[in-house]
C-alpha cells in the first residue's frame, strides 16, 4: 500500500523530480496570475462590481495589516496577501475530484514557513539594518538570544506542522470516511475541511504578519517594541 | 514520511514567483486604483471646499450688497418724501395762487355785471325820468316857454363868434306850428341877434316837446325840451 504521504514524481524536468503539488501548484499559479492580469486590464476610477469585489480584496488585506502589524500596508500588501490567497485557493482545491491540495504535502507547508522565515529577516533588515535585526535578538536582555534564536526556529516549525496537519488531517478523513461510508456521507466534513481551509490560511497570514511586525519592531531603534509570540 | 527538498525548493520558488507575479498583476494595479481613487476624492472634496469658501465669499459680499441696496433704499425713499413734500408745497401754493386768480376774476367778473346792472339800470332808471321828465314838460308847451327858449336861443347866438353868425340860410325847427307873425317876430330877432339877414325857414319836429333849434350849414343850436332831456339823459347814463 502506498503511504498517503508519500509523494512520487510524476515526471522529471531535468534533474528535478516534479510531484503532484507542484503541478497543483503551477495550476494555481497559473489560475491566480491569469485571473488577477485579466480582471486588472481594464481598471476605472468609477469601479464596476468586479473591481469593487477585487478592491474590498485588497482593502480587506491592507486593513488587516494596519490592525496586526501597526504600518502602512504597501511593502508587506504583495507576500501577506500571496500567502493567504494562494493557501486558501491550495486548501479549498480539494473541492475539485482528483486534486489534492499542495498544502496537504509538507513540502508545500515547509517552503511556505521558510519563506516567512526569510521574510521576517529580509523585513527586519530593511527595517533596522543587520546590526539592527541581530540586536532585536538580545530584547530585552542579551540573556535571551539563545531563546530567541530557537524560538525564531520554532515558530516557523510551528507554521509549518499547524498548516499540514490540519489540511492532512481533512483530507485524510474525507478520504477515509468516502472510503468507509459511501458517496455524499463525506460532504458535512468537506465542508468542515473548507471552513478550516479558510481559517487555516486566515491563521497563517496574522502569524506571518505578527512575525514581521515583531521583527520590524525591534529593529528600529528608535521605535519601542512589543515581543510578538505566535 | 521524508521531505522530499526538490519539491520543497519548486514550491518555495513557486511561491516566490506566485508572489511576484501578484504583486505585478494584482496587488499593485488594484492598490493604485484605490489610491487614484483615493487622491481624486481628496482632490474633489478640497475643490468642494474652495467652492464653498468662495460661495461663502459670495454669500458675504451678496449681503454686504444688500445691506448697501438697503441703504441706498432708504436714501432714495427719503429723497423721494421730500421731493413728493416738495411737489406737494409747490401744487399747494400754485393751487392757491389760481384759487386766488379765480376769486379775483370772479369778483371782478361779478364787479363789472354789476357794474354793468347798476348802468343799465342807471339807463333804464334815466330813460324813465326823461320819458316823465318829457311828459311833465310836454303840458308845459305855450308862448311863455316858446318865449323863455327864444331868449335862451338868442342867447346862444349872442354867444356865438361873429364868423360864425355869417350864414346864408337857418332852419328853425319848433315842436309845434308857430303862428305867421311870430314866425315874423322870431325871423327879425335872430336876425338883429346874427347881425345879418339869412334866409330862414320854420319847421316843425314834435319831438323836440318844446322849444326852437337853429341849424345852418355850420351851425346848429339846440335849444329845446328833447336836447336839453337828451344831455340830462346822457349825463344819467354816463353818471358814475
Amino acid at each position: 500500500m502506498i503511504s498517503p504521504l508519500s509523494n512520487p514524481p510524476l515526471f522529471h524536468l531535468g534533474p528535478l523530480p516534479v510531484t503532484q503539488p507542484v503541478v497543483a501548484t503551477w495550476g494555481i499559479m497559473l489560475l491566480l496570475a491569469g485571473g488577477g492580469a485579466m480582471l486588472t486590464r481594464r481598471l476605472q476610477l468609477i469601479p464596476g462590481r468586479t473591481q469593487a469585489a477585487l478592491e474590498l480584496i485588497v482593502d480587506t488585506v491592507d486593513s488587516q495589516i494596519r490592525g496586526t502589524m501597526r504600518v502602512e500596508p504597501g511593502p508587506y500588501r504583495a507576500f501577506i496577501g500571496t500567502l493567504f490567497v494562494f493557501i486558501f485557493v491550495a486548501n479549498w482545491s480539494s473541492l475539485l475530484p482528483g486534486v489534492e491540495p499542495p498544502t496537504a504535502h509538507l513540502e508545500t507547508d515547509a517552503a511556505l514557513a521558510f519563506l516567512v522565515f526569510l521574510a521576517v529577516i529580509w523585513f527586519g533588515v530593511r527595517a533596522g539594518g543587520v546590526r539592527g535585526y541581530l540586536a532585536s535578538f538580545a530584547f530585552p536582555s542579551p540573556t535571551m538570544i539563545p531563546l530567541n534564536f530557537i524560538e525564531t526556529l520554532t515558530r516557523t516549525f510551528s507554521l509549518l506542522v499547524r498548516l499540514f496537519g490540519n489540511v492532512m488531517s481533512g483530507v485524510f478523513v474525507i478520504g477515509i470516511v468516502l472510503s468507509l461510508a459511501g458517496l455524499l456521507i463525506p460532504i458535512p466534513l468537506m465542508a468542515l475541511d473548507l471552513l478550516t481551509g479558510a481559517v487555516q490560511a486566515y491563521i497563517f497570514a496574522v502569524l506571518a504578519m505578527v512575525f514581521i511586525a515583531g521583527a520590524v519592531a525591534e529593529a528600529k531603534p528608535e521605535t519601542p517594541s512589543t515581543k510578538a509570540s505566535p | 514520511m521524508s521531505i522530499d527538498w526538490a519539491t520543497l525548493g519548486l514550491q518555495a520558488l513557486n511561491v516566490l514567483i506566485l508572489v511576484w507575479l501578484l504583486a505585478r498583476f494584482f496587488w499593485r494595479p488594484v492598490a493604485d486604483m484605490i489610491e487614484q481613487r483615493r487622491a481624486a476624492a481628496q482632490a474633489l472634496l478640497a475643490d468642494a471646499g474652495a467652492k464653498d469658501e468662495a460661495a461663502k465669499a459670495a454669500l458675504a459680499e451678496i449681503t454686504q450688497t444688500r445691506a448697501g441696496f438697503a441703504q441706498e433704499r432708504e436714501a432714495l425713499l427719503v429723497q423721494a418724501q421730500a421731493q413728493a413734500a416738495a411737489a406737494r408745497t409747490a401744487l399747494l401754493a400754485a393751487a392757491a395762487q389760481e384759487a386766488e386768480a379765480l376769486r379775483r376774476e370772479a369778483r371782478a367778473a361779478m364787479q363789472t355785471e354789476q357794474a354793468a346792472a347798476a348802468q343799465a339800470w342807471r339807463a333804464r332808471a334815466g330813460r324813465l325820468a326823461v320819458d316823465i321828465a318829457a311828459r311833465l314838460a310836454a303840458r308845459l308847451r305855450g308862448e311863455a316857454v316858446q318865449a323863455a327858449f327864444l331868449e335862451f336861443l338868442l342867447h346862444e347866438i349872442q354867444a356865438l363868434p361873429p364868423a360864425a353868425r355869417q350864414v346864408a340860410a337857418l332852419e328853425v325847427a319848433s315842436a309845434t306850428e308857430i303862428s305867421a307873425a311870430a314866425q315874423s317876430d322870431i325871423t327879425a330877432r335872430i336876425s338883429a341877434a346874427l347881425g345879418a339877414t339869412p334866409r330862414i325857414t320854420f319847421i316843425i319836429e314834435p319831438a323836440l316837446i318844446a322849444g326852437l333849434e337853429l341849424r345852418g350849414p355850420h351851425l346848429r343850436i339846440s335849444n329845446s325840451w328833447r336836447a336839453d332831456l337828451d344831455r340830462i339823459e346822457q349825463d344819467l347814463t354816463h353818471d358814475g
